[in-house]
Order: C-alpha cells, then structure tokens, then sequence
C-alpha cells in the first residue's frame, strides 16, 4: 500500500460517513424501532433474557439490510458516475484503492452498529455489545467478498447482488434436505444459511462454530480475491 | 516516450455485435512535443486517451509510454490527465476535490497545501473554492477539471477538450498554461474539435478518423509547408489591379479576393507582385487554415 493512498483513507472514511453512515443510521433507528417499540409499549419488565431475543430478532435483519446498503456499489459507482477518470491517473493501483475502500467501509459499518447498540443499550436494555458486534463483522466480512466481486464486475450490481443474496437464502431454505444436483447447487450458493444459528450461539455462549465461521469467511475470501483479480486484469473504463 | 503500435480496439457486445473504435493506429510521440489530436465526433479519440491511461486494453497491437504498459506507467507516476466529462463527485467542494487529488497525486503532506493554493490562483478559483462541484458553473467545473490535472509535475500530460465550455478570456489563458506546461522532458496531448486552438499550441496534429490516423499535420510554417489552398487578401486601394496581377482572384465584395495559391514562393512573389502595383494589402490570410484544409481533405466535407 503506498504512502499516498494510505493518506487518501481519511477522505475515503469522510465519503462513507456521508454517503453511507447517514443512511444506515436511518435504516438502523427505523427497522429497530419496529422492533423495539411493540415491546416497549406493552409495558413489560425487559430482562437479559428478552433483551437478548429482541437483539436476536432485529439484529438479524437489520445487518443484512445494512451490510448490504453499505456495500452495494462499493466499486460500480465509481465506473458508473465516470469518476474513475481523474482518481486513476494518479499513481495510484486500482485493486489496492479499492481493497483500501472495503477495510474502511467495514470500519464505518462497526461504528454505525456500535452506535446503534450503544442506542438499544441505553433505551432498552445494557446488554454487552461484544456479541452482537462479533455477529455485525461476521455478517459484513461474509456477505463482503461476494457483494466485492460483483461490484467489480458488473456497473449495476445492485439488483444482481440483491438477486444472489434473497436467491441464495430462498434456496437454502427449499432445498436444504434436497439430496442430488440440488444439494451441489446449494453448496456452490453464498452459505448465508449460517447466519442464523450464529448469532443464538454468540448471545448465549459468547463463541460460534468455527467450521461454520470458516466456510463463510473462506468463501468470501474467495470472492474478494476474485474481484481484486478483475480489478487488476479488467480495464475499468 | 509515447508509442503506438498497430493499435486496435474493438468493442464486442454480448450479443456478439462488434465496434472498431480504434484501428491499426501507428504513432510515436517524443519527449517535449506537443501532439494535438483532432477528429470528427466518434473517431476513436476518447478511446486512444483511455488506452493511453490504461483505462482500456487494446484489442491488437500495443500501447506503451516509455516502453511499458499505460497503466503500470501511471500507477508508477501518474499523468496530469483532464477528461472530455469532468466527473467529479458534486458533493466535494472544489477546494477539497482538489485537496484529495493532491493526496492521490502523492504531492508530500508539506507541500500539498501550497500546490492547491497555486492551481487555484492559476485557474482563478479563488471566490469558487468553497463551492460545491455541482453548482460551479461549467467553465468553472471545466477549469477545476484542468486544475487538477496540473497539481503535480507530470512527465505526460493529456487534456480531452481542454477549453470545451470556457470563455474566450479562458480560452486565451488556457493558451498560456500550455505554453507554460512546456518542457523539454514533458509530453503534452490534446484532443480537441478546435483546429485553431491546436494550430496555436501544436506542434503536430494528428487527424483521425473512424479509428484510423488519416494524416499527421506539422503545425509551424517552414520552407516546406504546405500551403495550398485559397488565401483571402483584402486591399485599401488598387483592387482595380488586382485582377491584373491575379488572374484566378474571385472578387468576393467590400475589397476582399480570394486566391488560390499552390506553393510557399508563389505566395511571397504575389505579395511582393502586388505591393509593386501599388495595391495597398490591409491582410491576407487563408481562408481555411492549413490544418482546417488538411483535415477537411481526410475526413471530407460530410464532417
């Protein structure tokens, strides 16, 4: 990584915090108050019990909402708005602009979550935020690689990105105990199925099984490492 | 210091439909020269830019810029690059898209602020700085887009439609900064659909069309140059001689007369023919520039 775009992460993390913290903030405070709000209005004594199914039920969705409203686009928009153009005629690699780019919206995604933790410990209940914050980074490291490599690949990625997630859960729940050309279908999909049982797992027994952790990181390692090859061997205009 | 070799770029569709936007296009341009690069719309000049940047790939042959591939060149020292669209982000203010083009450019932290400043001055973006990208006007976002290119000291130079949207104060001044950008090591292209303007600041000029170079066009006047064509003379008094002295003179009116001219020494002995008679000459110019006719010829008149 050169001295130069090392320096650039400042305006990198400023363009997240504009273009994308604002939003998922938004996302976040909207989707976890429909959550919250039935419970809150019932009137009832929330324990560390409760508290930690309220996490279990929002939290799921919110991520997903938001890992993919953080990642969509990460590496189109530059092509399709054109303002490649005058970024890369600075001496600067594309692949590394861009694996630069995914680190720091990772970090803007943990604080957005953090804070949004920090809200549900402060009006609804103090649970330890370590937990639920293990399961963002999981979530957004998992679905990353994957939203990285079609962002790379195609200009409009979002509907395509959408497409491969909702496809793959929808998938994995109607064919889970197909046997045959089904069961090698699905084991080719993003193994989103995973998610589910993770996050029970973390809230309860503070770990997550690490066959499961390894097969969702390695696979979007996988694909991570695949977009910055088509970064480095696909000509970006 | 720029080479290309039988170039080609084609652009195929999935549908299996292909573009040639370059072809077989063969040029070598040197240190310190200042190539201009003129064609009709769709001639394939945005597309030699982007194979210069390393933003396409050529289809056939190569492209190289001091013997090595474009976008390895550029990710080693950048190029100070203007682009036909300014595309920046318009939420940036025009300071700060300056600021982080100056980070990415690698200027040192010590001297960023001071080269910012300079291209701000130069460019006359003093009471703009603080404006957002999206409500500068378009000569001003056209001379942001030049500011940036200038922040650093590149070897390779490329502005696309450098004075597209200036005014004519502008236009001038841009006139200046190109005479100020030369140097002996510094390699300087421009596109542009103004053949006055490259005439003025060219040193060549090649014409392309449908991908293709048509003609490479020596800008300065010398012994040799061409100049065939019609030159316009218009005379205070003496018009009454001018048919006399030039026998295939039109009279177009008010005391002009257009002549055609073959040759460099013909030219000089009319002139000196015609001042002899007494004609009092007020100008004499072509009619159609020498590149203008040069590049009517290769791409005809239908452009």
């Amino acid at each position: 990584m050169s001295d130069n775009l090392r320096r650039y992460a400042l305006w990198q993390m400023r363009d997240f915090g504009r273009d994308r913290a604002i939003a998922l903030l938004i996302i976040g405070l909207a989707l976890g108050f429909t959550f919250v709000s039935p419970v809150k209005m019932m009137q009832v004594q929330i324990t560390e019990t409760s508290a930690k199914q309220l996490i279990m039920v929002s939290l799921q969705q919110i991520v997903y909402i938001c890992a993919f409203v953080a990642l969509n686009g990460i590496v189109s928009n530059d092509r399709k708005q054109g303002y490649y153009r005058f970024l890369f005629s600075k001496p600067v690699s594309i692949p590394a602009y861009y694996a630069q780019q995914f680190v720091i919206y990772f970090v803007g995604f943990m604080i957005v979550m953090a804070a949004l933790l920090g809200l549900f410990a402060f009006l609804v209940y103090p649970l330890s935020p370590v937990a639920p914050l293990t399961y963002c980074a999981i979530v957004y490291l998992s679905l990353g690689g994957i939203a990285f490599f079609i962002s790379s690949l195609f200009r409009f990625d979002w509907p395509i990105l959408a497409g491969v997630f909702l496809g793959s859960a929808l998938l994995h729940t109607i064919w889970q105990f197909s046997d045959g050309w089904r069961k090698l279908v699905i084991a080719a999909l993003p193994p989103l199925n995973k998610f589910s049982s993770m996050l029970g797992t973390l809230l309860d027994k503070g770990t997550v099984e690490t066959n499961d952790l390894l097969w969702l990181l390695g696979y979007s390692l996988l694909f991570f490492l695949a977009g910055l090859f088509v970064l480095r061997r696909r000509p970006i205009a | 210091m720029i080479e290309f070799n039988s170039a080609t770029k084609v652009y195929r569709s999935l549908l299996g439909r292909s573009v040639t936007a370059v072809e077989e296009f063969s040029l070598q341009v040197a240190e310190g020269e200042v190539l201009g690069i003129a064609g009709p719309n769709g001639a394939g000049k945005s597309t030699l830019i982007s194979l210069l940047l390393g933003y396409l790939r050529p289809t056939g042959g190569s492209v190289t810029i001091e013997g090595r591939d474009p976008r390895s060149y550029v990710e080693k020292n950048g190029i100070g690059y203007l682009s036909e669209l300014v595309t920046i982000n318009p939420n940036w203010t025009a300071e700060s898209a300056l600021a982080r083009f100056a980070t990415l450019a690698a200027i040192p932290p010590a001297d960023k602020r001071g080269r910012v400043e300079a291209v701000i001055a130069q460019l006359g973006l003093e009471e703009h700085r603080a404006k957002k990208v999206k409500a500068l006007s378009k000569g001003n976002l056209q001379r942001l887009g030049l500011a940036q290119s200038l922040l650093r000291d590149e070897k390779v130079v490329i502005l696309d439609e450098p004075t597209h949207g200036l005014d004519p104060v502008w236009t001038q001044k841009f006139r200046d900064i190109v005479d100020g950008l030369r140097r002996p090591g510094r390699t300087i292209l421009i596109a542009s659909h103004n053949l006055d303007e490259l005439q003025r600041v060219a040193d060549r000029v090649a014409i392309i069309d449908k991908g293709r170079l048509q003609r490479l066009v020596q800008t300065g006047y010398d012994q040799t140059a061409e100049t065939a064509g019609t030159y316009r003379m218009a005379v205070v008094s003496g018009a009454e001689k001018m048919k006399e002295i030039f026998p295939a003179a039109v009279d177009i009116g008010g005391g002009e007369f257009d002549i055609p001219i073959t040759n460099l020494a013909e030219l000089n002995a009319a002139i000196a023919k015609a001042i002899a008679a007494g004609v009092m000459l007020a100008s004499f110019v072509p009619s159609r520039s020498v590149l203008e006719q040069q590049f009517r010829e290769a791409v005809g008149e239908k452009n």
